[in-house]
């Protein structure tokens, strides 16, 4: 774990921090002007599909933080540099608010459109499934006190859970249209209208300046939180 | 070959002769049925589908709650150390480690199956697909439980902490075992996860026999 953790990569975050910020502040502004009075309301589901320029975000960003944290295990595994295992330790915990995000807003999305909350849906059930990988991956960092060792076991899971993901999704589909009650119309529309595609790009975007501006912030306490107990175990020695 | 036969010996033995006992299982496994017309009531149409879906939950169950049987008693007691410097091949404790679990936690449902779906007036030609898939099945549990249990050595003793991560990993398992016609791509899952399995666990052995 002594490989180089240089200052001058973090006096960088520290830099761009203040940039991140506003840029988030004013994409949610402008996204959202757009997202409740820019846009029109659907044709069907009238003003409650606009929670999609929410959901929809969060979703990708959800899987994306997953590939993220997954590859830098990966890297991790082959260079050893604890940079990217404190990547995947500060993505974690971002990428499970943003499943929780989708998960709620697609539920309260659901209720006037499908008339229930929740659907054992097949996209559905995969992110709860994958809420609960980032969930093992995050506690799984808290149950073992040696850090060193924590990293390692925690790379080695996050790896497996990637490999299992598509595995779920397969998994979950193929129930899914064994099990699926016909009744339910799903929301899948192929061809969205550009006067709803520009503020769902907006929002994904200013969701996407929000994932990383918490992203740098998580990654400075990391890797202060990791001087901190280099240093403790040098007065020690 | 020697070395397997005397690490799967020595499971068993321990099994035998100490609280987690074939019988245990066994009866673990027959009053986790027993708890279904409690719940259901005993209108033998509906208990009949139900039972198929709670044998998946029982064996889930079981394998979740003997999780820390596989390597971390040994762990505990120090014997791991001694067994890891005893054979230096890791792929053979840890195949050993399969088969003993698999034989002392999987087998008895396998075995009393036949006699436990007679409760619910269902025939053996109706219970056979589900045997299959289940053979099938548990043997793919037992892969992931097994570097699972390798990989949380060293986490404080939180069988929460070892289901939130395992039962994630059992769902595919569930998911192909419950349709009776599923079995090749059980086969095929199974055969995956022995593979990951395989090198998973050596990484945790080989991280705490440092």
């Amino acid at each position: 774990m002594y490989l180089k953790l240089k200052k001058s990569y973090f006096d960088v975050l520290d830099r761009f921090t203040p940039f991140l910020v506003i840029t988030t502040i004013i994409s949610f502004i402008i996204g959202s002007y757009f997202a409740l009075y820019g846009s029109p309301p659907d044709y069907i589901q009238g003003d409650s599909m606009r929670i999609m320029y929410v959901h929809v975000p969060s979703a990708w960003w959800a899987l994306m933080s997953y590939s993220v944290l997954a590859v830098s295990c990966t890297i991790w595994f082959i260079t050893r540099n604890p940079i990217f295992n404190l990547v995947a330790k500060s993505i974690a915990p971002i990428g499970a608010v943003f499943t929780l995000i989708a998960l709620v807003t697609g539920s309260i999305w659901g209720k006037p459109t499908w008339g229930v909350w929740w659907v054992w849906d097949a996209r559905l059930t995969s992110m709860l499934l994958l809420f609960f990988l980032y969930l093992a991956y995050i506690f799984l960092w808290q149950a073992i006190s040696n850090k060193d060792l924590a990293s390692k076991i925690s790379a080695a899971l996050a790896m497996i859970g990637f490999i299992n993901v598509p595995i779920i999704k397969f998994s979950v589909d193929w129930w899914n249209t064994l099990h699926q009650p016909a009744s339910i119309s799903k929301f899948s529309s192929p061809s969205i209208d550009e006067s709803m595609l520009v503020p769902l790009f907006i929002m994904a975007f200013a969701s996407l300046c929000f994932l990383i501006t918490m992203f740098s912030v998580r990654l400075r306490i990391e890797f202060i939180e990791t001087r901190i107990s280099r240093l403790r175990q040098k007065i020690y020695d | 070959m020697k070395s397997l036969y005397d690490l799967i010996n020595r499971d068993l033995k321990i099994a035998f002769f100490t609280s987690s006992n074939f019988l245990f299982t066994g009866s673990f496994y027959i009053l986790v049925v027993v708890l279904i017309p409690f719940i259901f009531g005993s209108d033998s149409e509906q208990l009949r589908v139900i039972f198929k879906g709670i044998i998946w939950i029982s064996i889930s169950l079981s394998i979740l709650l003997t999780l820390e049987r596989i390597f971390y008693s040994d762990y505990e007691d120090g014997s791991l150390d001694l067994i890891l410097q005893r054979y230096n091949s890791l792929e053979i404790i840890i195949c050993a480690k399969f088969i003993a679990h698999w034989i002392i936690n999987c087998l008895p449902l396998i075995v009393i199956l036949p006699f436990l779906s007679l409760l619910f007036q269902l025939s053996f030609s109706d219970i056979f697909p589900i045997l299959i898939n289940l053979v099938i099945g548990s043997t793919g549990m037992v892969f992931v439980a097994t570097f699972v249990s390798a990989l949380t050595l060293g986490a404080k003793r939180t069988i929460f902490l070892k289901g939130i991560i395992l039962i994630p990993l059992l769902v595919p398992f569930i998911i192909f075992g419950v349709d009776p016609h599923s079995w090749p791509i059980l086969i095929a899952l199974s055969m995956m996860s022995f593979v990951i399995s395989i090198y998973a666990s050596s990484y945790g052995l080989r991280l705490y026999g440092e």
